[in-house]
């Protein structure tokens, strides 16, 4: 092939590249500082959320701005594998006084404990079948990932 | 009503170069490396954040000389990249940026001593006792400390933290700004 042709192909194949990382530059965006979405599972949750599988919209504004308060379902890095965002509800913030049933299954012995400066406290719905601050502890705020608004 | 039109198209060209070039930097600021000035103030000053995140990547304000004699109290520029703790590949020694567990606002400096199943032994308190204690990092978790034990507040405060946050791991200082007499360090 000539060199017109060798050109032409080369610039066709630069302006489609450059517009794919515009469009994906645009979704990182979008994902990172708006809004993105999630797919949860598993039993924690129940029943607000399935054990097949929700997909959701959660937003990440409120997170860096600190408007995330008791009640919200979150999604949060999990302090155990940080490679993995899990979804729980926002039980305490910090300096709140949470009083927690230990273990449901076995006793009905509760525990209070005062959220740390910095931290906060996450429960699952499913109080029977969820790995939450009650096992790990409060979580920093550092690990909030985003707010679940829409399923 | 033409002049409006091409008036218009061309602002919006002007723009979405604009917003290009903002996307791709970043980017590379979020993702790959990015300049930091980490600067050292004592307990007494206010620390003034500014909320935005872009402004945190560039401005960190840490409590206390915690790094010396590694980093300067008055403050050092340095380099710091964010694919390495992503792909799980920081280890003890490396100096990181982590998001501080009591102020989710703030970003400090400090340097990995012990992994997830480590056996670490610190000193409690060196500026009252030779006390030590041994403690074992959980799962997920990293023990960091300031290289300057006597005033930094660190793992040894606050325990062991998740390695989640992580922000990047320091890997270069600016001594250009030095040598060419822009600076001056206190030794």
């Amino acid at each position: 092939m000539s060199f017109q042709q060798w050109s032409a192909l080369l610039k066709e194949g630069f302006n489609a590249t450059s517009f794919v990382a515009t469009y994906l530059c645009f979704l990182h965006v979008t994902n990172t500082y708006l809004f993105t979405h999630a797919w949860v599972y598993g039993p924690s949750m129940l029943p607000t959320f399935s054990v097949t599988g929700n997909l959701v919209l959660a937003e990440r504004v409120s997170t860096r701005l600190g408007k995330v308060g008791r009640g919200d379902v979150v999604l949060i890095r999990s302090p155990q594998n940080p490679r993995k965002v899990v979804t729980k509800r926002l039980v305490g913030m910090e300096g709140d006084t949470i009083t927690y049933v230990v273990d449901p299954k076995n006793s009905d012995r509760r525990e209070t404990i005062v959220v740390p400066k910095g931290h906060v406290w996450i429960e699952g719905d499913n109080i029977y079948a969820t790995s939450d601050s009650r096992k790990f502890g409060p979580v920093p705020y550092g690990l909030l990932h985003g707010r679940v608004f829409c399923k | 009503m033409g002049k409006w039109k091409t008036l218009a198209q061309a602002a919006i060209e002007r723009t979405a170069i604009v917003a290009k070039f903002i996307c791709l930097y970043h980017i590379t600021d979020t993702y790959l490396f990015s300049p930091t000035i980490v600067r050292f103030i004592s307990f007494s000053v206010c620390q003034c954040v500014n909320g935005g995140v872009e402004i945190d990547r560039w401005i960190l304000q840490v409590s206390g000389p915690s790094m010396l004699p590694t980093l300067n109290m008055t403050g050092d520029v340095i380099l710091a990249e964010y694919v390495s703790h992503r792909l799980g590949k920081v280890g003890p020694g490396d100096v990181v940026l982590v998001r501080s567990p009591e102020n989710p606002r703030k970003t400090i400096s400090k340097r990995i001593v012990g992994m997830e199943g480590d056996t670490v032994t610190y000193l409690v308190d060196p500026n009252f006792s030779l006390r030590s204690r041994t403690i074992l990092v959980p799962k997920g978790h990293v023990w960091i400390q300031g290289d300057n034990m006597y005033a930094s507040k660190d793992s040894r405060h606050y325990g062991p933290i998740p390695y989640g946050l992580i922000l990047g791991k320091v890997f270069c200082r600016d001594y250009m700004s030095a040598m060419l007499g822009l600076k001056s360090y206190d030794v």
